[in-house]
């Protein structure tokens, strides 16, 4: 009997949310942490020796947090910093964000991306490209949808991205550089958790026409294959470097 | 949007095949009750790797349709919150339909979605039959066994008798990362494995032992339960000992032990040598104190000074032939060491709480044979003194630290350190020092033999405790330390004065001295510390502190004269305490947005100093210093962050140190005759400023980098010592404040790629301007110090094999007298050094640095040529490469010669002291995770 209740009590959540699903649009407020120990230990030039080293001083104290928001409607999508600065939890330290910035339009089928890596400022447009995705067998919860696993690989940045979407959500949209999925993706991994971003706070309402317009942004404009290549060479010459090749391009630009 | 995305990929596809290619495929979404499963998301995934090719989503009555399938084989899966995901794989027919029919998806057990899914966060593993989930998410006390962890998992039983129970059946097998565990007794594993250790607990059916041994499938399935390991437990341990025997008897044996998990660390150092290296290298200290390693506790707040420590008033400080020994340092790796030291460190961490804890113990042994040269410039003239000296000192030293925070709650965080330290030592110093006038002149001569036993044992104990208040940004602090010191020494003080010239003055000082010296000090201080900020905007904050610390002294020596039947020596001996009260109040402001960071202030600082001192305790009367300061000193600091990794930074700030107490004593000490110190009451405390400025930037892709600085410190009073030089070469010396004395100069470093990855240079340059003042026989004299330095660095790695590290460094020193003038030097050092790395064929390396430094002085004549070539040639063994054979060669040319020399006040000093030269040694390297020859230095990480 029970059983039944829970249930149908499922069934009705679902089905609410789908009710609304014709034309969804929100924000979610999405969680960026990055391990730096995790991290090195991929590099590839470091001895066992020199990652457990790094794991043993940094290993508990290595995150590093940012607050991002996705704004979407089933016409765009705005992903960016949810504070023009970043500051210490006490506030007495502010920093400047770098620049960044993820607009898809899915009318028109352009992206525009507005990144700063190795030390430049750079603004993409392109048409828009969905990932090669593959979806697998797994289950979670995140901020309270039921969500599905996929992945991808990511070649300019030779990485292993995970998505976990929400099919409840029915929209493609999704934080960072990554969409394309039957639900919006309310957590990336990337790297085997160097990186994760997980939503914090699912808010659907009707997004006013000031929350999608964008900033000025300037920046060297290129497309997503001289990014790529951007990004690959950098890669190569770092690692050959025996140098972080993240203190130039994140993981997630 | 979704579709029209959708439909325009399929459009496109359309476009470039044949209509009988595609296909629709159609189906309707059921649960086990046949009531339809409306709004499912239905997805076309490629059999082989799971891609996506297609989604859609059913109807609200669970009817789905894919329009224009190209043909082949999918796997349709389908996902709906609450079932388990259904998969089914397909290939359309010949017809032009494909209809899959009701499809049916099975619910998620209740007890696996509510409790795994939704509760514990965990993510739900669906492999076939397998369910597996992340044992980790669930919490259990520290301690517990898996099967204290298997009883809160749901669809698990644990019997009376510990047998388990899986989604209703009996488990026959537990088996860990895959494998039995201990015979294949389910028991065995899950009383006695911790909980910890485990990362994922998977279940599924398992084909019974009896078919996998016969091959024949027998359709019995067995409920088998595999545990997981997290990845640090599949690790123990992990060391690494290095073992060497060279020429010359010279030894370096060292080892190092770690373990470590996510809470805990564990980590055990020893070393032996007699190679001077008397320290851990940076990475073993890393290893040793793990977590713990760059750990800071800021327990004075704010700035401006005057809250020192302990200045060296007696603590732990003898006073030997008018040279300053301080008991827990000195020596340095110079002259011949052998070095023993071992210790133990456990850290213990977790998000709330952390614990760190560590012994060291160290011992050296020191010997030094120094001959020195100095230069002492006068109004008129100047004099020489030539000193040979032997010394020879042993430190042992036991050194305990404790460290404990805990985070109480979000807002509240309280840290207690603890830190102790016994260190014994032994002195004995033989010296012969010479004065000569200028031309050569013989005016005094002295032999002298010092010995000195101590103790000193240091204990300090600090509290701290942070509150952030509910408005973000307010917060408060406090902290409080103890700190006590104690110190007792027994000195034997022998001298032979010969003077070859009439005194003009005064009397002759005595021929011969023969003092033995008691020496007990006691110390303690105390020190609080007060910390608010309040909020006055968004971006402005308001910071206030405040300081008090007070520090007693209590100092008893007893100055025997052996000569006259150990009778007291009632002008050498004393005895004194003395009390040291601070207060200081600051406040600024701190203004913080978008990387623009600017904090200004002032504190005020209040001293008194306030001391009693005669020359025994039992005295009638006591001789009173009392003193007080008020001193305002500001603070000013500027951070801004520029775009694309360009930084400048600003900071200028005063700070206050007070008088040490010695100096304020006025006391005549002529225990070394040829270096009479006498105190002052009236010296005033140090008021020093200091200025910077500087710009950095780095560019992550090119690898360009330019860095640059200015700087400026100014003293006022500064404590010079004031020397009278008598006719017979005796210097008297004494403490006085001197305003003046200051220091500016610049620094640029740039260094770019010459070739990408094959060659990169640098280039830096540094001025410097130094003016300090002293006073000499009355005269005040003022001494310039004007420093140019080039630097050069060129690092070639044009291949796997061969990388070449090149440094060239050329400084240019002028430093002008001007009460003499005619001493003014022209002093010129240069050095050469390069590090070059060849790996050969086996394994093999090669490595050599070899550092050429050529010391030029006019004045003096000098021109010294040391050229120092060390090389080593090594072979990694085994396929896993965990042990090395190493054959090293130190100084190669036997030129080692360690000489120094430097200019400051009125003098000039050179000295040589003898030190190891060339060796060669043997080694051995075992290290349990391999060894990695470094070709490159590391860009860092």
């Amino acid at each position: 009997m029970k059983k039944k209740v829970i249930q149908t009590l499922i069934l009705l959540v679902t089905t609410l949310s789908l009710v609304q699903a014709q034309d969804i649009e929100g924000v979610v407020n999405y969680e960026r942490k990055t391990y730096w120990t995790k991290l090195i230990a991929k590099l590839p030039f470091l001895s066992q020796e020199e990652k457990d080293r790094a794991k043993m001083m940094w290993g508990n104290d290595d995150e590093e947090k940012t607050k991002l928001k996705l704004v979407f409607t089933p016409a765009q999508s705005v992903y960016t910093y949810e504070s023009e600065q970043g500051e210490t939890d006490d506030g007495r330290w502010s920093w400047r964000q770098d620049d960044y910035l993820v607009q898809r339009d899915f009318d028109k089928e352009i992206i525009t991306e507005w990144h700063e890596m190795g030390g430049k400022t750079y603004l993409i447009q392109d048409s828009l490209k969905i990932p090669k995705w593959k979806i697998l067998n797994q289950l979670k919860d995140v901020a309270g949808h039921v969500c599905m696993k996929a992945e991808m690989e990511d070649p300019a940045n030779q990485q292993k991205i995970v998505a976990w979407f929400a099919d409840d959500l029915p929209v493609s949209a999704g934080p960072e550089r990554l969409f394309g999925l039957p639900g919006i993706i309310l957590e990336l991994d990337y790297n085997d958790g160097v990186t994760v971003v997980t939503a914090t706070k699912i808010d659907l309402k009707k997004v006013e026409p000031k929350q999608l317009v964008l900033p000025k942004m300037k920046g060297k404009k290129i497309n997503l294959a001289e990014r790529d290549r951007i990004i690959k060479e950098h890669i190569k010459d770092s690692i050959k470097a025996q140098r972080n090749p993240y203190w130039g391009i994140k993981p997630w630009n | 949007m979704r579709y029209l995305l959708l439909s325009t990929f399929l459009l496109l596809l359309a476009f470039c095949a044949h209509a009988q290619t595609r296909v629709v495929v159609k189906g309707r979404m059921v649960d086990t009750t046949n009531a339809a499963l409306p709004f499912t998301t239905v997805m076309l995934l490629t059999p082989k790797d799971s891609a996506l090719v297609s989604y859609a989503r059913a109807d609200e009555k669970g009817a789905f349709e894919f329009k224009n399938v190209k043909r082949g084989t999918y796997l349709l899966k389908t996902s709906y919150t609450g079932y388990l995901p259904f998969q089914k794989e397909f290939t359309p027919g010949e017809a032009a339909v494909t209809d899959l029919g009701e499809l049916t998806m099975k619910p998620i057990s209740k007890e696996l979605f509510e409790v795994v899914v939704k509760t514990a966060k965990a993510p739900l593993n669906i492999r076939g039959d397998t369910i597996e989930y992340n044992a980790s998410s669930f919490k259990v006390p520290p301690g517990s066994t898996v099967e204290d962890l298997l009883r809160r998992l749901p669809g698990f039983q644990i019997e009376q008798d510990g047998s388990i129970r899986a989604q209703g059946q009996e488990v026959k097998r537990v088996t860990v990362d895959g494998k039995n565990f201990f015979g294949g007794d389910p028991k065995t594993a899950t009383k006695n494995l911790g909980a910890e250790t485990i990362d994922k607990i998977q279940v599924y059916n398992s084909k019974s032992e009896q078919s996998k041994a016969t091959g024949i499938d027998d359709g019995k399935k067995e409920k088998t339960v595999n545990l997981a390991l997290k990845e640090e437990y599949k690790r123990g341990g992990f060391g690494k000992i290095k073992a060497g025997v060279g020429t010359d008897e010279r030894i370096d044996v060292r080892g190092n032990y770690n373990k470590f998990d996510d809470k805990q660390q564990f980590a055990v150092v020893g070393f032996g040598n007699n190679i001077n290296q008397s320290g851990m290298s940076w990475d073993d200290r890393q290893d040793f104190y793990g977590s713990s390693a760059y750990r800071w506790d800021e327990t004075d707040f704010g700035f401006g000074g005057g809250l020192t420590g302990s200045d060296g008033g007696g603590d732990g400080v003898i006073i030997q032939g008018g040279n300053v020994i301080i008991m827990n340092g000195g020596g340095g790796d110079r002259g011949f060491n052998n070095s023993y030291a071992g210790g133990l460190n456990y850290n213990y961490e977790t998000k709330k709480k952390k614990f760190s804890s560590n012994y060291y113990y160290n011992q050296r042994r020191n010997w030094i044979d120094q001959v020195s040269k100095r230069q002492s410039i006068l109004a008129d003239n100047e004099f020489e003194t030539n000193t040979t000296s032997n010394e020879y000192t042993k430190n042992d030293n036991h050194r305990v630290q404790l460290r404990y925070e805990d985070n109480l709650d979000s807002l509240n965080t309280l840290i207690l350190i603890a830190n102790g330290t016994i260190n014994n030592q032994t002195y004995t110093q033989g010296k012969q020092e010479e004065n000569l006038r200028s031309g050569g002149r013989l005016t005094s001569q002295t032999t002298q033999d010092n010995r000195n036993t101590s103790q000193t044992i240091n204990f300090s104990g600090s509290a701290l405790y942070r509150h952030k208040f509910k408005q973000k940004g307010r917060s408060f602090a406090a902290s409080a330390t103890f700190n006590l010191n104690n110190g007792d020494a027994d000195g034997l003080q022998k001298s032979d004065n010969e003077f070859f010239v009439p005194a003009e003055t005064g009397a002759l000082p005595p021929r011969q001295l023969n003092l033995l010296t008691d020496n007990t000090n006691r110390q303690n201080q105390i020190r609080t510390s007060l910390f608010y900020v309040q909020p006055v905007t968004k971006r402005i904050a308001w910071e206030s502190f405040y300081n008090f610390g007070v520090r007693q002294d209590k100092v008893d020596r007893n100055v025997y004269d052996q000569q006259e039947g150990n009778r007291r020596n009632d002008t050498l001996s004393r005895y004194y305490t003395n009390q040291v009260m601070h207060n200081r109040l600051g406040t600024g402001f701190r203004y913080n947005y978008k990387g623009l960071n600017i904090g200004a202030g002032l504190a005020g600082i209040q001293m008194n100093i306030s001391g009693r001192f005669a020359t025994d305790q039992n005295a009638s009367q006591f001789m009173n210093v009392d003193r007080s300061y008020t001193v305002v000193v500001p603070g000013v600091n500027m951070n801004i962050d520029l775009k694309n990794n360009r930084y400048l930074y600003m900071d200028y700030s005063g700070s206050v140190q007070q008088p040490s107490v010695r100096d304020l004593q006025p006391i005549i000490d002529y225990s070394n005759p040829l270096y009479i110190t006498q105190g002052n009451p009236d010296l005033k405390p140090t008021v020093s400023h200091n200025a910077y400025a500087g710009f950095q930037y780095f560019n992550p892709s090119s690898f360009t980098r330019f860095f640059g600085n200015i700087n400026y410190s100014y003293n006022v009073n500064q404590v010079v010592y004031s020397q009278t030089i008598d006719s017979l070469l005796i210097t008297r010396t004494k403490p006085i404040n001197l305003t003046g004395g200051q220091n500016y100069g610049t620094y640029l470093n740039v260094g770019f790629p010459l070739k990408k990855n094959k060659a990169n240079i640098g280039l830096n340059t540094s001025i410097n301007f130094g003016r300090s003042y002293t006073l000499i026989n009355e005269i005040q004299n003022r001494t310039n110090s004007n420093r140019y330095n080039w630097g050069l660095n060129l690092d070639l790695t044009p291949s796997e094999n061969f990388t070449f590290y090149g440094n060239a460094n050329w400084s240019y020193n002028l430093v002008k007298y001007s009460i003499n003038t005619g001493q003014n030097q022209n002093i010129w050092n240069s050095s050469y050094s390069g590090q070059m790395n060849v790996k050969g064929p086996w394994s093999m390396y090669f490595n050599a640095t070899f550092n050429y430094n050529i010391y030029k002085n006019d004045r003096f004549g000098l021109d010294q040529n040391i050229p120092i070539l060390n090389m080593a040639v090594y072979k990694l063994l085994g396929k896993s490469k965990k042990s090395e054979i190493r054959l090293s060669a130190y100084d190669v040319f036997r030129r080692n010669l360690g000489i120094n020399q430097g200019a400051s006040g009125n003098f000039f000093t050179q000295t040589q002291v003898q030190t190891i030269t060339r060796y060669f040694m043997l080694s051995y390297t075992y290290n349990m995770r391999g060894i990695k020859a470094n070709l490159r230095n590391n860009g860092g990480f």
